[in-house]
């Protein structure tokens, strides 16, 4: 990797590790390889969101053209957000791409991404159908975020009535990933789940 | 009373003397304790916002940022489009900063010194064959009048043009020197066949 690269990527692993968020346990970084390109970064839900409690990892690589252009992201915990991919965890986040500055750091990075977790963008999204439910049934979005979270990222509300209905489908013979998602896509309808899966 | 404010008095001396003198001592434990112990804090004011080390060949940014000359001319360079301030996104081009000449410096402008750049690979494209009368110093007036006063000629101008391989640089690339001598023949035939087809037009 170019020099400027790596010494930027030490100096600020270093900025995260002294930093006050980590004190807090609110964000992390670790390292992945030698070569300081791959990095594994974690961050706390935000207070008062569904993702409260919950510690989400993300796969952050570093291109040879860092800082000038922006370092590669992406959930590896499962996440139900508008703009996250529920399926690939590609995060939709206008400083991963074009509003990207070379004065920006993966501290910042990974505050942001908390910030984005605590304001959904619901009109500029990465997973439609998650949008669509955020926009239209809310409240069955907010309980969907919280089950993931807790299945997924270990928060704390894992929804009694959302895992029975997900035994229903396993005990069909569908696998847990499918059926957690297809549930959460028909906003936790059990018939019209079905409908999808087996039609 | 009086006795007691003396004494609180000669307190807040003592540790006012005093304070310094741990202010120093905090200050020296922090930079030990720091990875980059060769940097005070006052050190750190003048870190590139790009590299994040001690800017060289430094420029500030009229929004008052501060880099390394060759860090914010290879960010201006990623994107010559939409060229902003790496830190608050102001606008910012290359005359749009200030260099800073430090005493010990060489008092050279940075911006004149950039990094190393791939050579141009540009090649002068060769203007022999072309055959147009409004010449490329913005003769664009006479060119129009005299297109529309010798409509003929004009448009046996243009479609010559457009079939010589001068309008192409990468034909013009594949040209012998012969090609290119035949060329040059054949337009100084065509200039004066439309002269004295002008003179012509304009005696008849």
């Amino acid at each position: 990797m170019a020099n400027i690269a790596t010494q930027r990527i030490k100096r600020e692993f270093k900025e995260v590790v002294k930093s006050e968020e980590v004190a807090r346990c609110a964000i992390r970084i670790d390292l992945v390889n030698d070569s300081w390109s791959e990095l594994r970064g974690e961050i706390a839900g935000p207070p008062d969101t569904p993702y409260e409690g919950g510690v989400f990892a993300l796969e952050i690589v570093v291109p040879e053209t860092y800082p000038f252009n922006p370092p590669k992201v992406r959930f590896l915990t499962k996440i139900w957000h508008p703009n996250i991919s529920s399926v690939t965890g590609a995060i939709c986040l206008d400083i991963l791409k074009d509003q990207w500055a070379a004065a920006m750091t993966l501290r910042t990075v990974l505050l942001s991404l908390q910030a984005l977790l605590a304001a959904a963008e619901p009109d500029d999204p990465q997973d439609a159908v998650v949008a669509r439910q955020y926009k239209e049934y809310h409240n069955i979005f907010k309980t969907t975020a919280q089950h993931w979270t807790a299945v997924y990222a270990g928060g704390p509300n894992r929804i009694a009535e959302y895992e029975n209905r997900v035994t229903r489908l396993i005990d069909m013979g569908v696998d847990e990933l499918t059926a957690r998602a297809v549930l959460s896509a028909n906003n936790w309808d059990l018939e019209r789940a079905t409908e999808t899966i087996f039609s | 009373m009086a006795s007691s404010s003396t004494s609180t008095e000669e307190a807040t001396a003592s540790t006012s003397t005093s304070q310094p003198e741990n202010k120093e001592e905090t200050k020296e434990k922090k930079e030990d304790e720091d990875d980059d112990s060769d940097k005070s804090g006052d050190e750190k004011m003048f870190e590139c916002n790009i590299c994040l080390d001690t800017a060289k060949d430094a420029v500030v940014s009229y929004c008052g940022h501060l880099f390394c000359w060759p860090c914010l001319y290879q960010w201006l360079e990623t994107r010559p489009n939409r060229q902003s301030c790496p830190v608050c996104k102001a606008a910012i081009s290359r005359d749009k900063c200030i260099p800073l000449y430090g005493r010990g410096g060489s008092g050279k402008d940075p911006r004149s010194k950039v990094p190393p750049r791939p050579p141009p690979t540009r090649t002068e494209q060769t203007d022999n064959g072309r055959f147009s009368w409004g010449s490329n110093e913005g003769n664009g007036g006479f060119h129009m009048s005299f297109g529309i006063g010798a409509f003929p000629f004009g448009f046996f101008a243009s479609a010559f043009n457009f079939g010589g391989p001068g309008t192409t640089p990468a034909g013009a690339n594949f040209m012998t020197p012969q090609q290119i001598e035949e060329q040059e023949f054949l337009s100084k035939v065509f200039i004066w066949v439309a002269l004295i087809f002008i003179v012509w037009l304009m005696l008849a």
